[in-house]
């Protein structure tokens, strides 16, 4: 930051007041690279070039610089809130083109309720200017611009300013100094990628759902993103935007704008800040499609239905719980009851029903509030309830095992609280049938317990909506039957009697429980490997142990208190087990790269590799990685893994060494220490002959490795040979 | 679980009383951090709809008479967020713009409610006495300038700009929100290419007609919202 903004005369009101800013005259510091600048007390704006001289034919970079003053911002091209993006128009020699200006990706400015997107500090604005072919060396090319933009604290200011660059023409072209050089990097490093993912947006009422799939967007890989629409209307700037990650597909909810258009496609950008807290923008131009995005990732088994058979399907698991044995009993008593009620009371009951199912419904509404809240709370402390923690996944089998043993009847859950029935029915009075629903949620437990247990891990893993209306769904399901019959009390004879069957369907549903935790398991094996299935089996077995344990005790007479003390036991050896994945699940991640490295050609780096290639005289590019770097992750997939930059390794005979800094590894640290960098990505690319290596830009392109890999080959024809 | 086992949970049916109240507390609480979580939830802004009943609102105008949305039931509303010294306002002011459009809107008895939504220490707040003499010194014709330095009203309609136009029907329905124009510039010569989409959203609400570009970009300034 310049000098200038450190005194506090910008805050004067006058200056602000002024509404234009005065050009000062070339007297200052004017070159080939730098225009004279146009200063505000807000702003030193000038026009760069990323070229000291050009060649005919060449296209180079200008761009309008503008270093700000502290809290002063400029706009991206949608400026979000409020604001407005800078224009520049450049008047350029006959017979030499200008693009269009190559936006840098923003940053969010918040003011209150109000967002905005743009640039604070220093920004670069650049353009692409090709130079006419029949440009005569040796003369200058004139480039002037005339800019406008606004520039904002709190309050905006309108500015502008005319700026010359006169820059030599010579037949090769040099590149601009290093200040300049600095400058362009600034833009560089927003430059937005191409990328590389299908991305949809799906819209519901207000709410918008942006998914991107792609095997790079890791948990390790995306630590936080943000998407950042092209035009305005598309999405309300001021809403929070939510991400939930699982392994390969990045979800963002956001809110509809005022002006969403479900027939256009909405262009932005998708910034991604990386586990190492490096943010990268991407392009992407989701196509909208008006149900939620489904996708192959486990959590989203729920969410890729449509909400309205998600909903269906919860009522149709509401109803299955008044087929359990310490429901349906109750319901059948009740049934016949009414059936035998004349008109005025029957009136009276059917309004007793509809209480008795406000209850209900307000039960389950309040179980999944209290589970929204156990998992926002989760959150803030950093707990995944989501499928692609080995954490949550190993948990979520043992509990299905758990909740299968007991539909089997191994054990009982909570024999003391049994029995909701008739009590509840001779209260009187609306509040008591509200009550009466309440409760009978709460007492009916030892029976739907299973299928809550089912519905909460569910809910753990949906979006807020999703699990609200799961719960209010099967809400409506438990109470639709005693409503139905106080409706039509000749339903009556149509329900089958209590009996034993009841106990058969209750253990046959045990076995879809227990084929959900060997699905668990499964997703374990692919997470952890051998490990984790080890692990999940082990913990399975001490649920069982401790399930048979507490059941026996049940059955027994006594109080029971060894057998209960045993089974708590095997229940703190699963949570044992539960820590020994949290530890294990980084090395796994290592383990899977170091087991595909055997497959892909490229060798695990070690400085003592590298010495002794380098040593033999062999070619040699390093790429230093890790999972939780997303741009090193891109840049594998969309150029060190394409099949030309695999070929030109192959023609240069070039060993491609691969760094795993996914942990924290001293060796590498060292190394990227060596050259004064200390985040990734990082290439280097060391010719043959054991010359210097080259640090390639952390951002790779195929025509930057193989236009390094062929340069270090030209040069070494070019350089004197020996003697034959 | 045998029959035998069933009968007597048949049997069993008072529960006891500890039960009631466990549930009971279990219930309450968590309702009450379900409610909780559902208010931190809420967004920072509601917005307003379009052909849906507008925010009502009650605010005091410069001449100390308090203005209620539910009173001007019958008369068509145009709502104008202002705040004088913000380039984009200074730009449809200094050319005439938004006082010709303010004359229009006085001939066809339209309500124009210009509201200022800057509180003290922000710019464009001004003093009653200082918002009079705005409307004098540069010869605007608003009905009344609602001052509401807290935000209320702002955050009702969730405007966002400066300037910030809407339109309520005689029936309170918000026919119309968005810019004055097309051009996001302070450039004046910009108001003659500019699509007028406040002027023409006016004209067709005094005709009866609908609206035909009812939601538009509002562009300018940002609204000096008080953050506390």
């Amino acid at each position: 930051m310049s000098g200038v903004f450190e005194r506090k005369s910008w805050r004067h009101p006058a200056l602000w007041m002024s509404t234009f800013v005065a050009l000062c005259a070339g007297a200052s510091v004017a070159s080939a690279q730098e225009s004279a600048p146009v200063t505000s007390p807000r702003v030193t704006a000038t026009l760069i070039s990323d070229a000291a001289s050009v060649a005919p034919g060449q296209t180079f970079r200008v761009g309008l610089r503008q270093r700000l003053a502290p809290h002063w911002h400029t706009y991206w091209k949608n400026s979000g809130d409020a604001g407005a993006p800078p224009e520049i128009r450049l008047n350029l020699p006959k017979g030499a083109t200008a693009g269009e200006i190559i936006w840098p990706g923003p940053d969010r400015i918040p003011a209150g309720p109000i967002m905005s997107y743009g640039y604070e500090n220093e920004i670069v604005f650049p353009i692409r200017v090709t130079v006419p072919s029949d440009a005569a060396p040796g003369q200058t090319l004139s480039v002037s611009a005339d800019a406008e933009w606004l520039v904002c604290e709190k309050e905006c200011i309108p500015e502008q300013g005319s700026f010359i660059l006169d820059i030599p023409i010579s037949s090769a072209g040099t590149p601009a100094g290093d200040d300049i050089g600095a400058a362009f990097a600034i833009a560089d490093a927003r430059k937005p990628l191409p990328g590389p993912w299908s991305a949809k947006l799906a819209s519901e009422g207000d709410a918008l759902a942006l998914t991107v799939e792609g095997a790079d967007l890791t948990q390790a890989a995306v630590k936080s993103a943000y998407f950042y629409p092209a035009s305005w209307g598309v999405a309300d700037h001021a809403a929070p935007q939510q991400l939930s990650l699982t392994d390969g597909t990045l979800t963002l909810a956001l809110t509809k704008g005022q002006t969403f258009n479900p027939d256009a496609k909405a262009e932005g950008l998708l910034a991604i800040t990386d586990g190492g807290g490096v943010t990268r923008w991407f392009e992407i131009s989701p196509s909208i499609s008006g149900a939620p995005a489904g996708g192959a990732a486990p959590s989203s088994l729920i969410e890729s239905l449509p909400l309205w058979q998600t909903a269906l399907f919860a009522f149709i698991g509401g109803l299955i719980l008044n087929l359990m044995p310490c429901v349906f009993p109750v319901l059948a008593i009740k049934a016949t009851a009414v059936a035998r009620l004349s008109g005025g009371e029957l009136r009276e009951v059917r309004l007793a029903g509809a209480y008795y199912t406000l209850g209900v419904v307000v039960a389950f509404t309040a179980l999944a509030a209290a589970l929204l809240a156990v998992r926002a709370g989760g959150t803030a402390v950093g707990w995944g309830f989501q499928f692609q923690s080995p954490l949550f996944v190993a948990g979520m089998s043992w509990l299905l095992l758990a909740i299968g043993l007991n539909l089997s009847g191994v054990y009982e859950i909570g024999l003391g609280v049994t029995g909701t029935g008739q009590g509840l029915t001779q209260k009187s009075g609306h509040a008591g049938s509200f009550f009466t629903g309440l409760l009978a949620v709460v007492l009916a437990t030892p029976c739907t317990a299973p299928f809550m247990g089912v519905a909460v891990g569910t809910a753990l893993s949906a979006s807020v909506l999703v699990c609200l209306l799961i719960f209010l769904a099967m809400g409506l399901g438990l109470a639709a039957p005693y409503a139905l019959l106080t409706l039509f009390p000749a339903l009556a004879r149509a329900l089958p009697r209590p009996g034993p069957w009841m106990l058969r369907l209750r253990q046959a549903m045990a076995f879809p429980m227990y084929a959900s935790a060997a699905w668990l398991v499964c997703v374990l094996s692919q997470q952890l490997g051998d490990f984790g299935v080890l692990v999940a089996l082990s913990g399975a077995l001490l649920v069982a142990l401790a399930a048979w344990i507490y059941g026996t005790a049940q059955h027994g007479t006594g109080r029971g208190l060894i057998p209960r003390g045993l089974a708590a036991a095997a229940i703190a050896g699963t949570f044992g087990l539960l820590l020994q994945l949290d530890g294990a699940a980084t090395p796994g991640i290592a383990a899977r790269t170091q087991a595909s490295a055997a497959s892909a050609n490229y060798e695990p780096f070690t400085n003592a590799r590298l010495a002794e290639l380098r040593k033999e005289g062999k070619p040699v590019f390093v790429n230093m990685t890790a999972a939780w770097c997303i741009t090193c992750l891109v840049n594998e997939r969309t150029t060190l893994s394409t099949e030309a930059v695999q070929e030109a390794f192959r023609a240069a005979g070039i060993t491609y060494l691969k760094g795993d800094w996914t942990n924290r590894n001293p060796e590498i640290g060292a190394y990227l220490r060596s050259f004064n960098r200390d985040g990734l990505p990082f290439y280097a690319f060391y010719p043959a002959g054991g010359r210097e290596p080259a640090v390639l830009p952390p951002v790779l392109t195929e025509a930057i490795v193989v236009g390094e890999i062929e340069r270090a080959g030209r040069s070494a024809q070019t350089s004197p040979q020996p003697i034959k | 679980m045998t029959d035998n086992r069933l009968k007597s949970h048949l049997a069993d049916l008072p529960f006891d009383r500890r039960t009631l109240m466990l549930g009971t507390t279990a219930g309450l609480t968590a309702v009450a951090a379900g409610g909780l979580t559902m208010l931190t939830s809420q967004p920072a802004m509601a917005s307003p709809q379009i052909n849906k009943p507008a925010p009502d609102f009650t605010a005091v105008d410069s001449n100390g008479k308090t203005q209620r949305l539910a009173e001007l039931r019958g008369k068509i509303v145009a709502l104008e967020w202002t705040n004088h010294d913000c380039p984009y306002v200074r730009k449809h002011y200094n050319a005439g713009n938004m006082q010709a459009l303010q004359r229009q809107a006085a001939d066809a008895g339209v309500v124009w409610l210009s509201v200022i939504s800057s509180p003290p220490g922000e710019q464009g707040n001004v003093t009653p006495q200082k918002a009079n003499e705005l409307t004098q010194s540069r010869k605007a014709s608003p009905a009344a300038i609602l001052l509401d330095p807290k935000g209320q009203m702002g955050r009702a309609y969730d405007a966002r700009t400066t300037p910030q136009m809407f339109l309520i029907n005689a029936e309170g329905i918000l026919v119309y929100m968005g810019g004055i124009d097309s051009i996001p510039s302070t450039r004046a010569d910009d108001l003659e290419k500019a699509t007028p989409y406040f002027r023409d959203a006016l004209a067709a609400v005094t005709k009866g007609e609908p609206v035909k570009n009812a939601v538009t970009r509002p562009y300018g300034c940002a609204v000096k919202y008080t953050t506390s």
